[in-house]
């Protein structure tokens, strides 16, 4: 295409071209094949999800008949909420735990490397088997509940996992302890880029440790927090692994959450085209939460300019 | 505040430090213990237990003896599996994400704020939406049930993590450096390769911890693009836990669990330091 | 096109007689091979499929087992990705209604001969024969049954609660367990949590309150009998099982909790016969618990018939085709059925297979009793919750119901018997 296009131009542009062909391959091949997959994917999924598709893809129009039925399912509705609940907590806590931990490693602490390890380490772990080891510490039978009745304390109660009402906090906890070492890190990079010439001018001004984090650290860390609950927001609309491991959906379907429904639907139920409806869906969750993202970058972007 | 003195707050630190790091380390004692600790043994009292006596045996079951259907090799040679597919794809979509990253960053061309807007967006498509689609095309391609078609999936979805991270460290290098080196007559990757890599490396290790450690973790298309002799070391895993037909071994699943995260936990070990500083030389602007 | 029947006979007797010699010179000239795709990776199952491979080889086969591990969802996906790339396996783990629908996306082989030339149709179940011939032509074997409603009582829980016989009827069934509970049982129904096992409580609820419902409401899903009382009397059993079990299973699978079965802790479990294999797997005795049938208020047995299967995709190349033909052979031969049964504690596809040898347990024979007298009765019945009475979609849509109940104690039946017809009605 390049070589093509370039022949029209003349002799001098073409050699220019095709001297520079490596490094045009080099950078478009690789942004194309990502860029195409992406929105052939997401315009295939589209289509399927208006198709009468079950166990394969298969042409035909059904209108909104798939997204109907994917509304109108109680398995859906819990999926929903739940996603509000969970990402909510799990962003807020996530990002508290981590901005908590960053500080205390900005402290100088002895062994801080070791620490800064400790909190890194569950970000190596894959989400299954983080599910199944949660799973066996909560389960009131053979984990936490048990240990403790075992030495003695009989009254101590701990069963959020099988409590329909409280099961979707394990995930929560579940997931905070996996992730947040990674909002940790984000945020100690943002702690450690601090001019220590601000910080030197508030210490000289008489303010305390609290009230110089309060007013003049934390302030310069927004665009990392936005960065942050960007991140956070994307594990939480898409975890997948992590929550069948631990629950299930379960107790009962308590736990259910879009990803879940998306992957039942499409493969498990053979309801291809209402699962790819479910999958439209989560998309417009996700464009929900990116719009926003994408205009506050956008005007950050233009009073970088002005200034 | 950053100060050494010895007063409560410090005391404070340290224990508030001390606590989460236990918690942190909860899971991982409890799975190292159960590695140690035999089937019975964990069923008779709780998955949180001392061992009675080392159960060393759980490993060499874990590493070489279990059986997934006929094939009784342990998770030997699944942990090769997702080697082969692990490492290739890694070193791809690095190099490939450091290049386009360079790209989009100091040259700037037409399009290309559009092409990394739409590339980045691909890290929050869902990758269970992206299962059927990746069918038909290995399978237009010729590459289903090879490992190539997987490094090539890992490869290119990867692109939107290593482009997005590599892009952003770069945009803090100076331009004057670049435009010096192009009136001086150097090429685009003659600039990469003398300039801009020798200053890469916090940000290639965070993209390389990253993706080393999502591929390996990979489940969903490592099962379902690979015949079975080259499933990835999750499957394992997987055939492990999958207590339906079984008694559940808790020990020997304990002991592969461990086995299967090393390469990834000593990548965080000895890379987790270099993480925080790849991402504090710029990658979080 | 009609066609007289003595044509039809006539052809099916010449292709039975030309396919026999067709597949000996196809053995002759290449060495059998057959590509498999299943989920059978571990435990009993696990076993029986390596054993069952090592019998193909011993015929000259060569076998490539492709184990998808964990859920039969990954095992579909791996399936489906070979169809879609127009690569199907030689043959692949499918059961019920799903050969029907996987039937119609790629072309299937055609097995009458060599079923016909095995004489095999009259020893076969024809509820069971019907789902393997969705179109009238054999195109999946069974490998094996099992009857998801089998009744396994812990010994020492019986001991307990001074019992020594095996209730018959729902009404037996609460008594001893009320009985266990007073004595000193902890859970006197032992369960697991996974939604199989919620969807098994109520299918033996309703199976063992009403074979004939069961038959309209669940596997025709026959509207009025769908809200009938004996569907509310169903989830009336069904919440008495869930105060007997342990709250804290969670989601864990019921095999978790076998020792604890043992020990005469949890009382009863109503389990496939899958369990027995388990049990001995794990190193439990034979005589620590008994099976009996199910709890049925006529008294006769009910089955709730599940059943393992292969189905056969075409191929082209002459080495699958004779592997095919070999492996359909195998696994009607009485001899690698009762191979197989003995290995899972299933019991052999065929009726007519001796019981009575030193490799079968009492479990196995109340089992093969059982589905011969229900068969008699009209109360073999296939399971819903093992993917037998309904596809994978109306399956799951029903069991998201039965679980929520089962985990949520404040739902009344009426509520439940109007949330399975909403569910029925919103899957199809």
């Amino acid at each position: 295409m390049t070589s093509a296009a370039s022949t029209a131009t003349g002799r001098p542009a073409t050699s220019a071209m095709v001297r520079r062909l490596p490094e045009y391959l080099m950078i478009w091949v690789p942004l194309l094949l990502s860029a195409a997959h992406l929105i052939s994917f997401s315009i295939w999924t589209i289509w399927i999800s208006f198709t009468p598709s079950t166990l394969v893809p298969v042409a035909g129009w059904v209108g909104l008949r798939n997204y109907n039925a994917v509304l109108a399912s109680r398995n859906w509705q819990i999926a929903f909420d739940n996603l509000l609940l969970f990402g909510i907590a799990f962003v807020l806590l996530s990002l508290t735990t981590g901005l908590l931990l960053a500080i205390l490693l900005d402290q100088r602490i002895r062994g801080e490397n070791v620490l800064r390890t400790i909190f890194l380490y569950p970000l190596a772990v894959s989400f299954v088997v983080t599910g199944t080891v949660w799973s066996w510490l909560l389960n009131p039978g053979i984990g936490i509940e048990k240990l403790v009745h075992d030495l003695g304390w009989t009254t101590f109660h701990f069963d959020w996992l099988v409590n329909r009402d409280m099961a979707i906090w394990t995930i929560v906890i579940a997931a905070i302890w996996q992730s947040s070492g990674f909002a940790m890190a984000l945020f100690l990079a943002g702690l450690r880029s601090v001019d220590s010439d601000i910080i030197k001018a508030a210490q000289i001004d008489g303010a305390g440790p609290i009230r110089t984090y309060w007013r003049v650290i934390l302030p310069t860390l927004w665009p990392i927090t936005i960065t942050v609950v960007v991140v956070q927001l994307q594990f939480a609309i898409s975890a997948f692994d992590l929550v069948r491991a631990l629950t299930n959906g379960g107790p009962g379907i308590a736990t259910q959450l879009p990803a879940l429904v998306v992957y039942d639907l499409m493969f498990q139920r053979s309801q291809l085209g209402r699962g790819a409806a479910a999958a439209v869906l989560m998309l417009l969750i996700l464009l929900a939460v990116l719009l926003p993202y994408a205009a506050w970058r956008y005007v950050r972007g233009r009073q970088a300019a002005h200034a | 505040m950053r100060d050494r003195s010895f007063a409560p707050t410090r005391i404070l630190t340290y224990l508030v430090a001390t606590l989460f790091a236990a918690a942190y380390l909860a899971p991982l004692l409890v799975v190292v213990l159960n590695s140690l600790r035999t089937n019975e043994e964990i069923a008779q009292s709780s998955m949180i237990g001392w061992p009675q006596h080392m159960a060393w045996g759980n490993y060499a079951l874990a590493w070489s003896g279990f059986c997934v259907a006929e094939t009784c090799a342990g998770i030997r040679p699944y942990m090769l599996n997702s080697a082969l597919i692990t490492i290739p794809a890694t070193i791809f979509s690095t190099l490939l994400g450091a290049v386009a990253g360079y790209a989009v960053s100091l040259w700037r061309f037409r399009g290309d704020v559009w092409i990394y807007g739409i590339v980045t967006l691909g890290l929050f498509l869902p990758q269970q939406m992206r299962l059927l689609p990746w069918t038909i095309v290995l399978r237009d391609i010729g590459l289903i049930n090879t490992l190539s078609g997987l490094v090539l999936i890992h490869t290119i979805q990867g692109l939107s993590f290593t482009v997005l991270f590599c892009r952003n460290y770069y945009v803090a290098i100076p331009h004057e450096l670049i435009r010096a080196a192009r009136i001086d007559g150097a090429g685009f990757f003659r600039i990469f390769w003398r300039i801009i890599l020798p200053l890469s490396g916090p940000i290639l290790l965070v993209t390389v911890i990253w993706q080393f450690t999502h591929i390996w973790n990979e489940f969903l298309y490592g099962v379902t693009f690979t015949p079975g002799q080259q499933q990835p070391v999750t499957a394992a895993l997987i055939a492990l836990s999958a207590a339906v037909a079984d008694i559940p071994q808790h020990g020997v699943q304990s002991a592969a669990v461990i086995i299967a995260a090393l390469p990834t936990l000593l990548i965080y070990l000895f890379g987790g330091k270099y993480f925080v500083r790849g991402l504090t030389a710029g990658a979080v602007k | 096109m009609p066609i007289t029947t003595t044509r039809r006979r006539l052809l099916a007797g010449s292709a039975a007689a030309l396919a026999l010699p067709a597949f000996v010179r196809a053995q002759g000239a290449v060495k059998p091979r057959l590509t498999a795709i299943s989920q059978w990776s571990a435990g009993s199952d696990g076993a029986a499929i390596t054993a069952l491979g090592k019998k193909f080889e011993e015929k000259g086969g060569v076998g490539q087992h492709s184990p998808v591990p964990g859920f039969t969802t990954e095992m579909m996906n791996k399936l489906r990705a070979q169809i879609i790339a127009g690569d199907p396996p030689a043959c692949s783990q499918l059961k019920g209604p799903e050969i029907a629908a996987w039937s119609k996306i790629a072309p299937t082989v055609d097995l009458d001969a060599v079923v016909a030339a095995a004489d095999y149709e009259k020893v076969v179940a024809p509820d069971l024969a019907k789902l393997h011939k969705p179109t009238g032509k054999w195109i999946a074997l069974p490998l094996q049954i099992y009857s998801t409603n089998m009744l396994f009582l812990s010994k020492r829980a019986l001991d307990k609660a001074k019992a020594d016989k095996p209730p018959v009827t729902w009404a037996d069934f609460n008594a001893l367990a009320e009985k266990m509970k007073t004595n000193g049982v902890t859970s006197p129904v032992g369960t697991g949590g996974t939604r199989a096992d919620d969807g098994q409580k109520f299918e033996a609820s309703l199976a063992g309150i009403s074979p004939a419902v069961y038959r309209s409401a669940i596997m025709n899903l026959d509207k009025k009998a769908l809200e009938g009382p004996e569907v509310k009397a169903a989830f009336a059993q069904m919440r008495k099982l869930t105060e007997w079990m342990d709250p804290n299973v969670g989601a864990q699978p019921y095999a978790t909790n076998l020792k604890r079965f043992i020990d005469g802790d949890m009382g009863m479990l109503i389990m496939g016969g899958w369990a027995q294999g388990v049990l001995k797997n794990a190193g439990f005795r034979l005589d620590d618990f008994i099976i009996a049938p199910g709890p049925s208020d006529n008294g006769k047995p009910v089955f709730l018939l599940n059943a393992d299967a292969f189905i056969f995709w075409q191929r082209k190349e002459a080495d699958l085709q004779a592997g095919q033909m070999l492996m359909a052979q195998l696994v009607m031969d009485p001899a690698i059925q009762t191979m197989y049964s003995q290995i899972t504690g299933s019991i052999p596809v065929r009726t007519d297979v001796d019981l009575s040898g030193e490799g079968w347990s009492d479990g196995q024979r109340t089992t093969a009793a059982a589905l011969k007298n229900a068969m008699g009765n009209n109360q073999a019945v296939l399971s819903l919750a093992h993917n037998m009475a309904q596809e994978n979609g109306l399956t799951a849509a029903m069991i998201d119901v039965f679980t929520e109940y089962a985990k949520n104690k404040t739902i009344k039946p009426e509520e439940a018997v109007a949330r399975l017809a909403d569910a029925v009605e919103g899957a199809r």
